[in-house]
């Protein structure tokens, strides 16, 4: 303590040395440009943060009048052909809308229904458009729906411009809205424009279920497995499953590690460890609760060198699925990554490649080993299809693809649709300046629905 | 102020050039992370995000993490690109802490993770959230439905 007391006299009998007050002063000086040089540069992000803020705002508040706007006209327009522009138009603005939605910095929860809203309105708008394209018009059930998507998006933008005051009057600063740091600016932004925006989505919660062919739709989600077959199982029976599954000799243990609860497919989830791998490069497994499918495998061991190329990995993959008990399936696109090939296989029933019930096998290539598995397309879609006699010939389809690009090869299909619906069709398999592609013509009505573009190279087989 | 004797003069000096790099070498740091997020695709961004969020879990916690990014791409609730997704304010706190600018290994099991939840592996059934139940500070998230829970992340609907 005495020793510290005489430092403490020791350094005020300097500092009142008139040359050590500069010293001092020198330092304050440092020590304060420092300060004022980070302030500024803090206050220079903040502004241009405050500035991306208000322009997603801005301009979102901008496409959804435009929504409005469009939506009202779309219910005017006596044409099918304008309507279709129209609402075309309002799906792009919806889209818009919806891009610079995410970009605010308001939680999640808060912005879900209004992103959902808008969502909505553009995919609906979509489905309309496309209607109206092929010359049908709106019927009254869809004409209703209109309207109410229209009332609900002149409530969005009232409420959207009365947050949009309050900001421009400077009452709610974008950073309070931010800034989750502190507990008193967590506060005010959950009384303030937080909950503007929990306003606006309350009367988005009263919304109906929108029953219409888009890709966001409800039913989708509750869309129940066509190819779950089986009685409900066991931990003991899935574990024995998933034994076989991998080889009864290989395995060393199946630990049961946990449950998936969801209303499709409830499944146990499993560890898997090896003979003849250490113990921490196990694999991991969901098998549903009924019938004990597989629904995804991954087993991330290292793999050694590239013996295999991916023609025999192909033929591995098709060995291990038909000893597993999937049948007729056929390999259509693949990808080379990492020492790995992840190829697709689709369900194939008299000569029709049904794509939706898709299982995609992944295959070290050092031994030909399977170390992914991923069926979920298959246990959502499979079944026994009847498949209708096609009204159009292999000619008509082939000259409804145009004369311009060669058609090498004629298939037939079965394709998904973004509703959940398929569409049996003509495959053709095509160049057109040494860009190969794929047409998919409706074998019932002649309808060009899909084209895709087959990206070949050296890793692997895509589509656009 | 007269500079009478060289130790005087030193400390000015010494002091003028401490400014000289309390200013400067913010600025290299600020620099130096831009110029590495600049380039990178949807893979690149999916495992970097990965690497923020799960780099202590199970490869399957890995994929899991990156299935949920693209879960929310293709949901209505959220934006409809990954970028939109991984940036939005405050979803992801690897994007908040500037964890999400750090640089991936070629051979990184990130990277696979990436691929793997790009190509299709969905660990998680469908998830849309997942939170750490013992540093979650936001109360709504408990609301969520837990699905499933894979190391230390819980994930929900």
């Amino acid at each position: 303590m005495g020793r510290f007391r005489e430092k403490l006299m020791d350094w005020k009998k300097r500092l009142s040395d008139r040359h050590m007050y500069s010293v001092v002063i020198v330092l304050i000086a440092v020590v304060a440009a420092w300060g004022i040089f980070q302030y500024k540069r803090a206050a220079d992000l903040r502004q241009e943060l405050d500035n991306q803020y208000n322009r997603a705002f801005y301009e979102m508040i901008g496409y959804v009048q435009n929504v409005e706007v469009l939506l009202t006209k779309s219910m005017i327009c006596s044409t099918n052909e304008m309507a279709a522009e129209t609402l075309q138009e309002a799906w792009h603005q919806a889209n818009l809308a919806q891009t610079n939605l995410g970009q605010l910095p308001v939680t999640q929860d808060v912005l879900a229904n209004t992103s959902k809203f808008l969502c909505q309105v553009g995919d609906f708008a979509l489905s309309l458009d496309r209607q109206n394209i092929n010359g049908k018009g709106i019927d009254d059930e869809q004409y209703r729906t209109l309207e109410k998507l229209q009332e609900f998006s002149v409530s969005l933008e009232e409420g959207l411009n009365n947050l949009q005051a309050s900001i421009s009057e400077g009452r709610i600063k974008w950073n309070e809205l931010a800034n989750k740091g502190t507990q008193m600016f967590r506060k005010q932004s959950e009384n303030l424009p937080g909950q503007m925006f929990s306003d606006i989505n309350n009367s988005f919660q009263e919304f109906p279920t929108l029953i219409y062919d888009g890709p966001f739709s409800d039913h989708m989600g509750s869309m129940q497995p066509r190819g779950l077959t089986g009685n409900d199982m066991g931990v003991e029976e899935a574990q024995q499953k998933l034994k076989e599954f991998f080889g009864a000799d290989k395995v060393t243990s199946v630990e049961h590690t946990g449950e998936i609860q969801t209303d499709t497919l409830p499944a146990y989830t499993f560890r898997i460890t090896f003979n003849d791998r250490p113990e921490e490069e196990f694999a991991a497994a969901d098998v549903t609760k009924k019938g004990a499918h597989v629904i995804w495998m991954l087993n991330n061991r290292d793999i050694g060198q590239e013996t295999l190329d991916v023609d025999k990995a192909k033929e591995a993959g098709m060995k291990f699925l038909e000893s597993r008990g999937y049948s007729n399936m056929k390999d259509t696109y693949y990808v080379k990554e990492d020492s790995t090939a992840t190829i697709n296989y689709a369900f194939e029933q008299e000569g029709v490649v049904v794509y939706p019930d898709l299982i995609k096998v992944k295959i070290a290539l050092d031994t030909g080993e399977v170390v992914g598995f991923e069926s979920k397309g298959f246990i959502m879609n499979h079944t026994q299809r009847q498949i209708p006699e096609p009204a159009l010939t292999e000619e008509q389809a082939i000259a409804r693809a145009g004369t311009r690009a060669d058609i090498n090869s004629v298939g037939m299909a079965l394709i998904p649709t973004k509703f959940g619906t398929e569409i049996f069709c003509y495959e053709l398999k095509g160049k057109l300046k040494d860009k190969d592609f794929l047409a998919y013509i409706n074998a019932a009505t002649g309808k060009e629905e899909q084209v895709l573009i087959i990206i070949n190279t050296e890793n692997g087989i895509l589509t656009l | 102020m007269m500079l009478k004797n060289k130790k005087q003069k030193c400390i000015m000096w010494i002091s003028i050039l401490s400014v000289i790099l309390c200013m400067t070498v913010p600025c290299f740091f600020y620099t130096i992370s831009i110029a590495q997020s600049t380039r990178s695709s949807d893979e690149q961004m999916i495992a970097r995000a990965i690497n923020g969020e799960a780099r202590g879990e199970s490869y399957e916690g890995q994929v899991a993490v990156g299935a949920i990014i693209l879960n929310r791409v293709n949901s209505a609730d959220f934006p409809n690109t990954v970028a939109g997704v991984i940036y939005q304010p405050g979803a992801f706190t690897a994007v908040t802490d500037g964890q999400i600018n750090v640089p991936i290994d070629a051979g990184s099991s990130v990277l696979k993770a990436a691929r793997d939840a790009i190509n299709g592996w969905d660990p998680t059934g469908g998830c849309l959230y997942y939170w750490n139940p013992a540093t979650a500070t936001s109360k709504w998230i408990w609301s969520k439905q837990i699905v499933k829970a894979i190391g230390k992340h819980n994930f929900g609907k």
